[in-house]
Protein backbone atom coordinates (compact mmCIF):
# COMPACT_ATOMS: atom_id res chain seq x y z
CA UNK A 1 0.00 0.00 0.00
CA UNK A 2 2.89 2.31 0.53
CA UNK A 3 5.42 1.33 -2.06
CA UNK A 4 4.22 3.77 -4.70
CA UNK A 5 6.63 6.51 -3.70
CA UNK A 6 9.67 4.94 -2.19
CA UNK A 7 12.32 6.23 -4.54
CA UNK A 8 14.18 8.07 -1.81
CA UNK A 9 17.90 8.60 -1.42
CA UNK A 10 18.27 5.17 0.12
CA UNK A 11 15.55 3.35 -1.75
CA UNK A 12 16.35 0.15 0.09
CA UNK A 13 13.86 -0.06 2.88
CA UNK A 14 13.49 -3.60 4.12
CA UNK A 15 10.25 -5.08 2.84
CA UNK A 16 9.09 -6.42 6.19
CA UNK A 17 8.81 -2.88 7.55
CA UNK A 18 5.62 -1.35 6.37
CA UNK A 19 6.23 2.34 5.92
CA UNK A 20 2.92 4.04 6.45
CA UNK A 21 1.19 5.71 3.54
CA UNK A 22 -0.49 9.09 3.70
CA UNK A 23 -3.97 7.51 3.63
CA UNK A 24 -4.52 7.18 7.37
CA UNK A 25 -3.37 10.74 7.97
CA UNK A 26 -5.74 12.03 5.34
CA UNK A 27 -8.52 9.98 6.94
CA UNK A 28 -7.65 11.65 10.26
CA UNK A 29 -7.71 15.05 8.57
CA UNK A 30 -11.08 14.52 6.91
CA UNK A 31 -12.61 13.23 10.15
CA UNK A 32 -11.25 16.24 12.05
CA UNK A 33 -12.54 18.54 9.35
CA UNK A 34 -16.01 17.00 9.47
CA UNK A 35 -16.18 17.22 13.27
CA UNK A 36 -15.05 20.85 13.18
CA UNK A 37 -17.67 21.76 10.59
CA UNK A 38 -20.42 20.00 12.57
CA UNK A 39 -19.42 21.97 15.69
CA UNK A 40 -19.38 25.33 13.88
CA UNK A 41 -22.60 24.55 12.02
CA UNK A 42 -24.37 23.63 15.25
CA UNK A 43 -23.55 27.08 16.64
CA UNK A 44 -24.04 29.03 13.42
CA UNK A 45 -27.48 27.50 12.87
CA UNK A 46 -28.50 28.72 16.31
CA UNK A 47 -31.78 26.82 16.14
CA UNK A 48 -30.90 24.07 18.56
CA UNK A 49 -31.45 24.52 22.28
CA UNK A 50 -28.51 25.59 24.39
CA UNK A 51 -27.89 22.48 26.47
CA UNK A 52 -28.03 20.23 23.44
CA UNK A 53 -25.58 22.48 21.57
CA UNK A 54 -23.15 22.23 24.49
CA UNK A 55 -23.40 18.46 24.42
CA UNK A 56 -22.74 18.40 20.66
CA UNK A 57 -19.75 20.75 21.03
CA UNK A 58 -18.10 18.80 23.83
CA UNK A 59 -18.71 15.48 22.07
CA UNK A 60 -17.22 16.76 18.78
CA UNK A 61 -14.15 18.17 20.57
CA UNK A 62 -13.49 15.00 22.56
CA UNK A 63 -13.86 12.75 19.52
CA UNK A 64 -11.66 15.02 17.42
CA UNK A 65 -8.91 15.08 20.04
CA UNK A 66 -8.96 11.29 20.33
CA UNK A 67 -8.74 10.99 16.54
CA UNK A 68 -5.86 13.46 16.30
CA UNK A 69 -3.91 11.78 19.07
CA UNK A 70 -4.48 8.33 17.63
CA UNK A 71 -3.62 9.19 14.04
CA UNK A 72 -1.20 12.10 14.24
CA UNK A 73 0.52 11.68 17.55
CA UNK A 74 0.95 8.00 16.63
CA UNK A 75 -0.77 6.77 19.76
CA UNK A 76 -2.45 3.94 17.96
CA UNK A 77 0.94 2.62 16.87
CA UNK A 78 2.46 -0.05 19.05
CA UNK A 79 4.83 0.84 21.89
CA UNK A 80 2.76 3.75 23.12
CA UNK A 81 1.38 2.27 26.33
CA UNK A 82 3.37 4.59 28.56
CA UNK A 83 2.34 7.79 26.77
CA UNK A 84 -1.28 6.64 26.79
CA UNK A 85 -1.16 5.98 30.55
CA UNK A 86 0.52 9.36 31.02
CA UNK A 87 -2.02 11.29 28.99
CA UNK A 88 -4.97 9.52 30.61
CA UNK A 89 -3.65 10.32 34.09
CA UNK A 90 -3.11 13.93 32.97
CA UNK A 91 -6.69 14.08 31.70
CA UNK A 92 -8.03 12.66 34.96
CA UNK A 93 -6.12 15.28 36.96
CA UNK A 94 -7.30 18.10 34.68
CA UNK A 95 -10.91 16.92 34.68
CA UNK A 96 -10.96 16.70 38.47
CA UNK A 97 -9.30 20.07 38.75
CA UNK A 98 -11.67 21.86 36.39
CA UNK A 99 -14.76 20.31 37.99
CA UNK A 100 -13.51 21.18 41.49
CA UNK A 101 -12.55 24.71 40.54
CA UNK A 102 -15.89 25.36 38.89
CA UNK A 103 -18.52 23.51 40.90
CA UNK A 104 -17.06 23.29 44.38
CA UNK A 105 -14.96 26.41 44.66
CA UNK A 106 -16.38 28.98 42.33
CA UNK A 107 -20.09 28.50 41.93
CA UNK B 1 27.93 5.86 19.79
CA UNK B 2 26.37 4.90 16.53
CA UNK B 3 25.35 8.38 15.51
CA UNK B 4 28.16 8.73 13.03
CA UNK B 5 27.87 5.25 11.62
CA UNK B 6 24.49 6.12 10.22
CA UNK B 7 25.40 8.11 7.18
CA UNK B 8 22.47 9.30 5.16
CA UNK B 9 20.94 6.50 3.18
CA UNK B 10 21.76 3.99 5.89
CA UNK B 11 19.18 5.18 8.33
CA UNK B 12 17.13 2.65 10.25
CA UNK B 13 13.42 2.32 9.53
CA UNK B 14 12.29 4.69 12.26
CA UNK B 15 15.32 6.94 12.75
CA UNK B 16 13.60 8.88 15.54
CA UNK B 17 13.61 5.80 17.79
CA UNK B 18 16.92 4.26 16.77
CA UNK B 19 18.93 5.14 19.86
CA UNK B 20 18.21 4.87 23.58
CA UNK B 21 18.92 8.58 23.82
CA UNK B 22 16.21 9.30 21.26
CA UNK B 23 13.67 7.05 22.97
CA UNK B 24 14.39 8.78 26.28
CA UNK B 25 13.86 12.16 24.63
CA UNK B 26 10.49 11.06 23.33
CA UNK B 27 9.48 9.72 26.73
CA UNK B 28 10.64 12.94 28.37
CA UNK B 29 8.63 14.89 25.85
CA UNK B 30 5.47 12.98 26.75
CA UNK B 31 6.07 13.87 30.41
CA UNK B 32 6.43 17.51 29.39
CA UNK B 33 3.13 17.27 27.48
CA UNK B 34 1.48 15.90 30.63
CA UNK B 35 2.58 19.04 32.46
CA UNK B 36 1.34 21.19 29.56
CA UNK B 37 -2.07 19.52 29.75
CA UNK B 38 -2.31 20.47 33.42
CA UNK B 39 -1.14 24.02 32.68
CA UNK B 40 -3.80 24.56 30.05
CA UNK B 41 -6.32 22.85 32.33
CA UNK B 42 -5.83 25.55 34.96
CA UNK B 43 -6.22 28.30 32.34
CA UNK B 44 -9.40 26.68 31.02
CA UNK B 45 -10.76 26.37 34.57
CA UNK B 46 -10.09 30.08 35.19
CA UNK B 47 -11.69 31.05 31.90
CA UNK B 48 -14.80 28.91 32.48
CA UNK B 49 -15.24 30.40 35.93
CA UNK B 50 -14.87 34.00 34.75
CA UNK B 51 -16.37 33.99 31.27
CA UNK B 52 -19.66 35.62 32.26
CA UNK B 53 -18.00 38.31 34.38
CA UNK B 54 -17.89 40.91 31.62
CA UNK B 55 -18.43 44.04 33.71
CA UNK B 56 -18.91 46.99 31.35
CA UNK B 57 -17.02 45.29 28.52
CA UNK B 58 -18.44 43.43 25.53
CA UNK B 59 -19.70 39.86 25.94
CA UNK B 60 -18.33 36.87 24.09
CA UNK B 61 -21.39 36.77 21.85
CA UNK B 62 -20.93 40.41 20.76
CA UNK B 63 -17.22 40.03 20.21
CA UNK B 64 -16.49 36.78 18.41
CA UNK B 65 -16.72 36.44 14.64
CA UNK B 66 -17.20 32.79 13.73
CA UNK B 67 -15.84 33.01 10.14
CA UNK B 68 -12.48 34.29 11.39
CA UNK B 69 -12.27 31.59 14.07
CA UNK B 70 -13.21 28.98 11.49
CA UNK B 71 -10.45 30.24 9.18
CA UNK B 72 -7.88 30.06 11.98
CA UNK B 73 -9.07 26.56 12.84
CA UNK B 74 -8.69 25.39 9.24
CA UNK B 75 -5.19 26.85 9.04
CA UNK B 76 -4.05 25.11 12.20
CA UNK B 77 -5.71 21.82 11.28
CA UNK B 78 -4.01 21.84 7.88
CA UNK B 79 -0.67 22.66 9.46
CA UNK B 80 -1.05 19.64 11.71
CA UNK B 81 -1.55 17.51 8.61
CA UNK B 82 1.51 18.97 6.89
CA UNK B 83 3.67 18.31 9.95
CA UNK B 84 2.57 14.68 9.96
CA UNK B 85 3.52 14.56 6.27
CA UNK B 86 6.97 15.79 7.29
CA UNK B 87 7.35 12.92 9.75
CA UNK B 88 6.17 10.53 7.10
CA UNK B 89 8.75 11.88 4.63
CA UNK B 90 11.33 11.33 7.36
CA UNK B 91 10.26 7.69 7.62
CA UNK B 92 10.81 7.47 3.88
CA UNK B 93 14.26 9.02 4.46
CA UNK B 94 13.30 11.78 2.07
CA UNK B 95 15.01 14.82 3.55
CA UNK B 96 13.97 17.28 0.86
CA UNK B 97 10.28 16.48 1.09
CA UNK B 98 10.50 16.50 4.90
CA UNK B 99 12.01 19.99 4.97
CA UNK B 100 9.43 21.24 2.45
CA UNK B 101 6.54 20.02 4.61
CA UNK B 102 8.14 21.55 7.71
CA UNK B 103 8.42 24.89 5.92
CA UNK B 104 4.76 24.69 4.85
CA UNK B 105 3.92 23.98 8.50
CA UNK B 106 5.83 27.06 9.62
CA UNK B 107 4.12 29.26 7.02
CA UNK B 108 0.69 28.05 8.14
CA UNK B 109 1.71 28.67 11.75
CA UNK B 110 2.69 32.24 10.85
CA UNK B 111 -0.62 32.73 9.02
CA UNK B 112 -2.45 31.58 12.13
CA UNK B 113 -0.45 33.98 14.30
CA UNK B 114 -1.14 36.84 11.90
CA UNK B 115 -4.86 36.15 12.08
CA UNK B 116 -4.74 35.98 15.87
CA UNK B 117 -2.87 39.28 16.14
CA UNK B 118 -5.38 40.89 13.79
CA UNK B 119 -8.18 39.47 15.93
CA UNK B 120 -6.71 40.81 19.18
CA UNK B 121 -6.14 44.27 17.68
CA UNK B 122 -9.74 44.26 16.50
CA UNK B 123 -11.00 43.33 19.98
CA UNK B 124 -8.96 46.09 21.62
CA UNK B 125 -10.55 48.57 19.22
CA UNK B 126 -13.94 47.33 20.31
CA UNK B 127 -13.05 48.05 23.94
CA UNK B 128 -12.05 44.53 24.94
CA UNK B 129 -8.70 45.21 26.57
CA UNK B 130 -6.73 42.97 28.92
CA UNK B 131 -7.95 44.82 32.00
CA UNK B 132 -11.52 45.46 30.84
CA UNK B 133 -13.11 42.59 32.75
CA UNK B 134 -12.38 39.24 34.36
CA UNK B 135 -13.64 37.70 31.12
CA UNK B 136 -11.20 39.69 28.98
CA UNK B 137 -8.22 38.92 31.26
CA UNK B 138 -8.89 35.21 31.33
CA UNK B 139 -9.60 35.21 27.58
CA UNK B 140 -6.32 36.90 26.67
CA UNK B 141 -4.39 34.74 29.12
CA UNK B 142 -5.75 31.48 27.73
CA UNK B 143 -5.80 32.30 24.01
CA UNK B 144 -2.61 34.36 24.25
CA UNK B 145 -0.84 31.50 25.96
CA UNK B 146 -1.84 29.23 23.13
CA UNK B 147 -0.64 31.86 20.63
CA UNK B 148 2.69 31.98 22.46
CA UNK B 149 2.93 28.21 22.07
CA UNK B 150 2.35 28.59 18.33
CA UNK B 151 5.07 31.26 18.13
CA UNK B 152 7.43 29.03 20.11
CA UNK B 153 6.63 26.11 17.83
CA UNK B 154 7.40 28.18 14.73
CA UNK B 155 10.81 29.15 16.12
CA UNK B 156 11.50 25.59 17.28
CA UNK B 157 10.69 23.99 13.92
CA UNK B 158 12.73 26.68 12.12
CA UNK B 159 15.75 25.84 14.30
CA UNK B 160 15.27 22.12 13.67
CA UNK B 161 15.21 22.77 9.92
CA UNK B 162 18.45 24.72 10.27
CA UNK B 163 20.04 21.81 12.09
CA UNK B 164 18.85 19.31 9.50
CA UNK B 165 20.43 21.45 6.79
CA UNK B 166 23.68 21.59 8.73
CA UNK B 167 23.94 18.00 9.94
CA UNK B 168 21.67 16.10 7.58
CA UNK B 169 18.99 13.63 8.55
CA UNK B 170 20.62 11.37 11.13
CA UNK B 171 19.56 9.39 14.17
CA UNK B 172 20.42 12.51 16.16
CA UNK B 173 18.36 15.02 14.18
CA UNK B 174 15.43 12.69 13.40
CA UNK B 175 14.07 12.62 16.98
CA UNK B 176 14.15 16.43 16.98
CA UNK B 177 11.95 16.54 13.90
CA UNK B 178 9.63 13.94 15.39
CA UNK B 179 9.32 15.72 18.74
CA UNK B 180 8.76 19.16 17.23
CA UNK B 181 6.01 17.66 15.05
CA UNK B 182 4.44 16.10 18.16
CA UNK B 183 4.54 19.50 19.85
CA UNK B 184 2.79 20.99 16.85
CA UNK B 185 0.03 18.37 17.02
CA UNK B 186 -0.39 19.14 20.70
CA UNK B 187 -0.88 22.83 19.88
CA UNK B 188 -3.62 21.83 17.45
CA UNK B 189 -5.24 19.57 20.06
CA UNK B 190 -5.33 22.46 22.54
CA UNK B 191 -6.85 24.67 19.85
CA UNK B 192 -9.70 22.18 19.40
CA UNK B 193 -10.68 22.85 23.00
CA UNK B 194 -10.15 26.59 22.65
CA UNK B 195 -12.43 26.99 19.65
CA UNK B 196 -15.00 24.75 21.33
CA UNK B 197 -14.95 26.14 24.84
CA UNK B 198 -14.00 29.78 24.24
CA UNK B 199 -15.48 30.69 20.86
CA UNK B 200 -18.35 28.33 20.12
CA UNK B 201 -19.64 28.08 23.69
CA UNK B 202 -19.15 31.83 24.05
CA UNK B 203 -21.31 32.33 21.00
CA UNK B 204 -23.97 29.94 22.29
CA UNK B 205 -24.14 31.67 25.66
CA UNK B 206 -24.52 34.98 23.84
Amino acid sequence: MSSNHNETASGELPKRHKVEGPQKHIVGFILSLALTIIAFAAVAAGEINETFTYIILVAMAVVQVIIQMAYWMHMKDRGHLFPIIGIISGVVVVFTMVIMALYWVWW
Amino acid sequence: MSAHDHAEGHLPHEPEKATLDARNKILGFWLFLGAEVVLFGTLFAAFLALRHSVGDGPTAGELFQLPMVFGATMILLTSSLTSVFAVQAMHHHNKKSMVTWLIVTILLGLAFLGLEIYEFVEYVHEGHKFTTSAFSSSFYTLVGFHGAHVAFGVVWIALVIGQVFKKGLTVVTAPKVYISAMYWHFIDVVWVFIFTVVYLMGKVAG
